[in-house]
């Protein structure tokens, strides 16, 4: 009965940790957007829906890391942190168009060229997205080490 | 295994901060760098050609260098004929620098008439397409481009020729007098001459004649030319064959029929 007691409060620590930790990185990963939107912001009065772009890339990107990192212990975690370089991956080349973004503001043509940009993105978000591999692979592996025969 | 892991996600980490940091100073730097535009100034050149040159200026107080300046203006007319263009270009603007320089474009009027005469006589509208180009920090490629149009004024719109006038100079010659107006309507100035020679209705030339004429921009031009004509080979009609000789062009011959 103590033992049952015991892991039970053992689980509602471990799950308050996580979730404290969850919040710690999502607002760490906030103030660090709300930050160098300073700098971005003059952008958004030129370029309709850039706001808006970013907005919605911050919100699932914070989700993801407050998901990944409540299912953390598990191989889940790794399946999440995978969406998340994926999905970075997938919004850059999206939001970029292929690095040729271009827009239109009284009469004037304005082409900006970020392929050099969206190439090194590309490159380092791979990277990325090969670490939740290694992860799982690993995870998987010390628990095959770790299992009882 | 885990050290590997955690060195590809420091190493992750850090060149993900180091490209952000680049990324955002450099955009948010633009707005430290200023363009001036003086005021287009309009000049001959000694193989008679004109210049226009528009002095610009630009401030880099921003973060990094600015590479590969370039301004280039394309003029072309309703047809999309590409009349002249230009461009100038500055390797590296460093930062906190100031650069000066001015834009210049060569127009030459004689290569213009040979594709359109039109020019002379008839108001019409010239297409230019401006288009300035740079490197952001020596990297990000940006280019902002515009169309619009500005008004061709004519030098000799509504160019006519009066009412002749003929009074006997002598017993052999009569003394021809003929109104000339028109209205330039040019950005540049009319210097030169005009020359006209009479034909009969059997195509030969019966007198010949010429004047200096100055007619500055936006403004009408009124005057006469003396001729001095054989009563022999004179006719109640026939044509007028006019010649125009400026620094700018030569034309002619425009034909004008009388009588």
């Amino acid at each position: 009965m103590a033992d049952a007691n015991n892991d039970f409060k053992k689980r509602v620590r471990n799950f308050t940790f996580k979730a404290l930790k969850a919040t710690v990185k999502g607002i760490l990963f906030y103030g660090i957007y709300f930050v160098l939107w300073m700098s971005l912001a003059p952008i958004s009065e030129m370029v309709p829906g850039f706001q808006q772009m970013i907005e919605t890339f911050v919100m699932v990107y914070i989700f993801l890391i407050i998901v990944g990192e409540l299912t953390s212990g598990t191989i889940f975690q790794y399946f999440f942190n995978v969406a998340r370089a994926l999905f970075v991956i997938g919004y850059l080349i999206f939001s970029l168009k292929g690095g040729i973004f271009g827009l239109t503001f009284q009469n004037v043509s304005l082409m900006v060229d970020l392929r050099l940009f969206l190439a090194i993105a590309m490159l380092l978000s791979l990277l990325g997205l090969a670490k939740p591999v290694f992860q799982a692979i690993n995870y998987m592996s010390e628990k095959e080490e770790y299992t009882p025969i | 295994m885990r050290i590997p892991i955690r060195m590809i996600g420091i190493a992750t980490t850090f060149f993900w901060i180091f490209l952000i940091a680049f990324f955002v100073s450099a955009v948010y730097s633009v707005k430290d760098v200023h363009f001036d535009f003086g005021e287009p100034q309009m000049d001959v050149t000694s193989d008679n050609k004109v210049v226009f040159s528009l002095p610009v200026s630009i401030t880099n107080r921003g973060f990094y260098n600015i590479g590969s300046f370039n301004i280039s203006t394309e003029i072309s007319d309703k047809e999309g004929f590409t009349i002249t263009r230009g461009s100038t270009f500055i390797p590296v603007i460093n930062k906190n620098d100031v650069v000066t320089i001015t834009h210049n474009m060569t127009i030459d009027i004689n290569d213009l008439l040979q594709r359109d005469k039109n020019y002379l006589f008839n108001d019409t509208e010239l297409k230019i397409y401006e288009a300035v180009s740079m490197r952001i920090a020596d990297v990000i490629p940006v280019q902002a481009s515009t169309n619009f149009s500005m008004p061709w004024g004519a030098p000799l719109y509504n160019f006519t020729l009066g009412k002749v006038e003929y009074t006997a100079h002598n017993l052999t010659y009569f003394k021809v007098v003929v109104p000339i107006s028109f209205e330039n309507r040019a950005f540049f100035d009319l210097v030169g001459n005009i020359q006209i020679q009479m034909y009969n209705s059997t195509d030969i030339i019966v007198g010949e004649g010429q004047t200096n004429i100055e007619a500055h921009h936006n403004s009408p031009y009124h005057g006469y030319l003396e001729l001095y004509v054989s009563m022999v080979g004179m006719a109640e009609s026939g044509h007028f064959e006019v010649y125009f000789l400026t620094p700018l062009f030569n034309y002619g011959p425009l034909v004008i029929p009388y009588g």
